[in-house]
This record gives structure tokens, sequence and C-alpha cells, in this order.
């Protein structure tokens, strides 16, 4: 019933199933990310968190962080839901969707971080957050562009040789999905892996390296 | 598809040009709420590239995109408060700014359209107005002025009828008489079932 137009992106389509005019398929190469998404999402919601020890410069001393319950609770929640965001982002189907499940992934990269009370990564991820909320323009931006010049946000329309993207809400939409998952670059800025809790922390940079393989595939294909 | 290219091509200008200032804006700012602020408006125009596709989908698409606005919103506003440590829980937790400013000129709109309307449908808009008055401000409750005017209303929507029934030929006065009657009794009715707190004496 489904084929996709191309095969050589995105390797042989395995599955694919369709809502009206979304369709939401899984190729050799999606699969693979959406396993590695599924890994790490169950490593989020099964590992305990990392204690992050200081050593006092010059002497013996060293201390452990704790971390509170709730922050703990909060914290798994909100990985959780990045891995989910990062799922839906990975098979969906329609460029509108994408964008959706991309923003997200940009709030709950926020959240992860959020609950800290140390002041260099509030104040990181408080400028991840003014840089992922501004990259929601071009974002969605990309998105309205398609869809009024081709008629259809559905990728397995827009795959087709028959319709043509602009450069334009390609570009848009690239510079879109680095602003929202932005960690990989921004993380030169290092304070934001202050924060402890490792499964929850890695999530942030799965999610981003995830969401650029997968945009990768789709501006490609387009 | 677009019906008309040429006006959606200077749409997408005039946005473009938007979203050139409100970003050097972004950029020149350094103060930090207002840059959270500036946010919000480039979100806007965002909003507003959505909505020159003009079409049904297009209008589907802007309910998302605002949800995804707000939310981004309100966890950026979260981050702000906790980094700047401005936390302070309110003392009463249903007492928001606006229900110190608004409600006299709201119960002065909702009861000036509730007479216009007049009859059922303008008691209830009125007494709407009266109960969120109430509500806002406080009450104490000492109801027997408005039991009392109440009453007499209903009393007066009963006259009205005996006008139909008895001197048809003043049927204007009776639609009149009635539907002002109905209008304060239904708007003092709500009043009182609205502000109702339990207190010992009523």
């Amino acid at each position: 019933m489904f084929e996709l137009p191309t095969t050589e992106i995105g390797g042989d389509l395995l599955y694919a199933t369709g809502f009206g005019d979304i369709v939401e398929y899984f190729t050799v190469y999606t699969t693979l990310l959406l396993v590695f998404a599924v890994v790490f999402t169950l490593l989020a919601v099964f590992a305990r968190p990392e204690r992050q020890v200081d050593i006092a410069f010059g002497g013996d001393a060293f201390y452990t962080k704790d971390i509170q319950k709730d922050d703990l609770r909060f914290q798994r929640f909100i990985a959780i839901a990045c891995g989910i965001a990062t799922m839906g982002a990975l098979i969906s189907g329609d460029v509108f969707n994408f964008t959706l499940f991309c923003a997200m992934i940009g709030i709950t990269n926020i959240g992860i971080v959020a609950s800290y009370r140390n002041k260099y990564v509030l104040e990181t991820a408080y400028e991840y957050g003014i840089v992922a909320m501004t990259a929601t323009v071009p974002l969605f931006g990309a998105a309205a562009i398609i869809l009024a010049t081709t008629g259809t946000l559905s990728m397995w329309v827009l795959f087709t040789e028959a319709v043509t993207v602009p450069l334009i809400a390609k570009i848009l939409l690239l510079v879109g999905v680095m602003g929202e998952g932005m960690a990989p670059f921004f993380i030169g800025k290092a304070e934001i892996t202050r924060a402890p809790g490792a499964p929850y922390v890695l999530m942030i940079h799965v999610s981003s390296l995830l969401i650029f393989l997968r945009v990768v595939e789709i501006l490609l294909s387009m | 598809m677009i019906p008309d290219v040429s006006l959606y091509m200077v749409g997408i200008g005039v946005a473009f040009v938007c979203i050139i200032i409100s970003f050097i804006a972004l950029v020149r700012e350094t103060e930090d709420l207002h840059r959270l602020l500036l946010t919000d408006l480039t979100e806007i125009i965002c909003l507003v590239i959505i909505a020159l596709v003009g079409t049904d989908l297009a209008e589907a698409l802007i309910l998302p995109g605002i949800v995804v606005g707000l939310a981004e919103l309100l966890a950026l506003s979260e981050v702000y408060l906790r980094k700047e440590g401005a936390y302070r829980l309110p003392k009463d937790t249903f007492h928001i700014e606006i229900m110190d400013s608004a409600p006299l000129i709201l119960v002065v709109v909702l009861v000036g359209y509730g007479i216009i309307l007049s009859g059922f449908t303008g008691g209830v808009v009125a007494g709407v107005g009266v109960v969120f008055y109430f509500m806002c401000q406080g009450s104490e409750e000492r109801f027997e002025l408005i039991e009392t005017i109440s009453g007499y209303a209903w009393a007066l929507w009963i006259v009205a009828f005996f006008v139909f029934m008895v001197l048809p030929q003043y049927w204007f006065f009776g639609v009149m008489l009635a539907g002002s009657a109905i209008l304060v009794k239904v708007m003092a009715k709500m009043a009182l079932v609205g502000v109702m707190g339990g207190e010992s004496d009523v």
C-alpha cells in the first residue's frame, strides 16, 4: 500500500501506518535511531543517578552532592518525556509533527536541568531556553512555508520528485532544529554539565543528536 | 496552495522584516526579563507566518504553535524565577492581580449589557457580573435588601402577567414590566447563590 519514493537515503521501508495523509513510517535508518532512543529512555527509567564528588583543592577532603528525591523524580519524568518526544520526532511522517516534537525536545531539555539550584546551571539553562524559544520561529516558519508552497505537510508527498521544496524552507528547518537541539554546540559553555545526574543530563545530548540525524535524512530526501 | 500569491509574498516580506526587527531587539537587550518578553514577541511573528497560509490546515496548526510557545514561556519563566531566587508563594492562592482591577469595570459592562438584553438572559448576564464583583471584592452576608428587592421584582413580574390577561391593550407596558422585573429577580438570585459562604447568620 505504501511505497517510499526513494530508498537511497533512509534504506528500505520496513513498516508504514497511515492516519489519513499523515504516514508514520520506519526505514532501516530511522529504526536504528529509534532503537537508540528506546535504549536511552530505558536507561533513564531504570538507572540510578550519578552522585558527583567534588575534591577540595590542595587537600584530601572531598564532598559528594546528594540529589533530593523530589528533584530526582522531576528529572526522571522530564528525561522520559524527552525520550518519548525524540521517538515521536524519529518516526513522524509529517513535517509539522516533526517540528512540534523538536520544540517539545527543546522544552524538556530545559526542564531536565531546571530543577537544580546551582546558579551557573540555571544561568546556562536560561540562555539555552531563550535560543530554543527563538528557534521556534524558523522551525514553524519552515513548516508554514512548505505548506504554503507545496500545499501539503506529508513527507510522503514531499519526498516525491514531483514536489520541490524551496531552499529557504530547508535552510529554516535546519536552523530551527539546530536551535532546538543545540546541546552539542552550546555545550562549549560547559556549565550545563555541572548539573549532576548522569543518565538524565545525557538525555539532552542523545535527543539533540538523534533529531539532527533525522533532519539530515528529511532534508536530503525532500 | 495559496490562492493569491502576490499578497502572500507581501505578507511574508512584512513578517520577515518584523522578525529581523525583533531579533535585533533581542541582540541589543541585555536585561534578562526583557529578553524573555522579546522572545514571546518573536513567537507571535512565527504564528503570523503560519497564519499567512490562510487555509483551514493553517488554522489548525496555529493552536499547537501557541501551546508550544506558551509552554516554553512558562518553563523559562520558572527557570528565571528560580535563577533570580524570586520565589514568594502567594498568601491567598485564589487571588490574582486582575481581581483587584477588573471587577468594577466588568460589573458595569455586564450589568449594562444585561439591562439591554433584559428578561431572563439579561438577568443571568448581569448576575454573573454581580457574582464576579462579590467574589473579587468580598462581601458580608447581609442580603436582606437584595432578598427584598428580589421579592418585589417577582411580584411585579406576576403583575405584568395580570396586565397581559386583564388589560391586553397595555401589552407593551406588560412586556417592559416583565422584562425588567425578571432581570432584577434573576440577577438578585444569582448574586445570592454565588456568594453564600455559609456564614452562621444566613
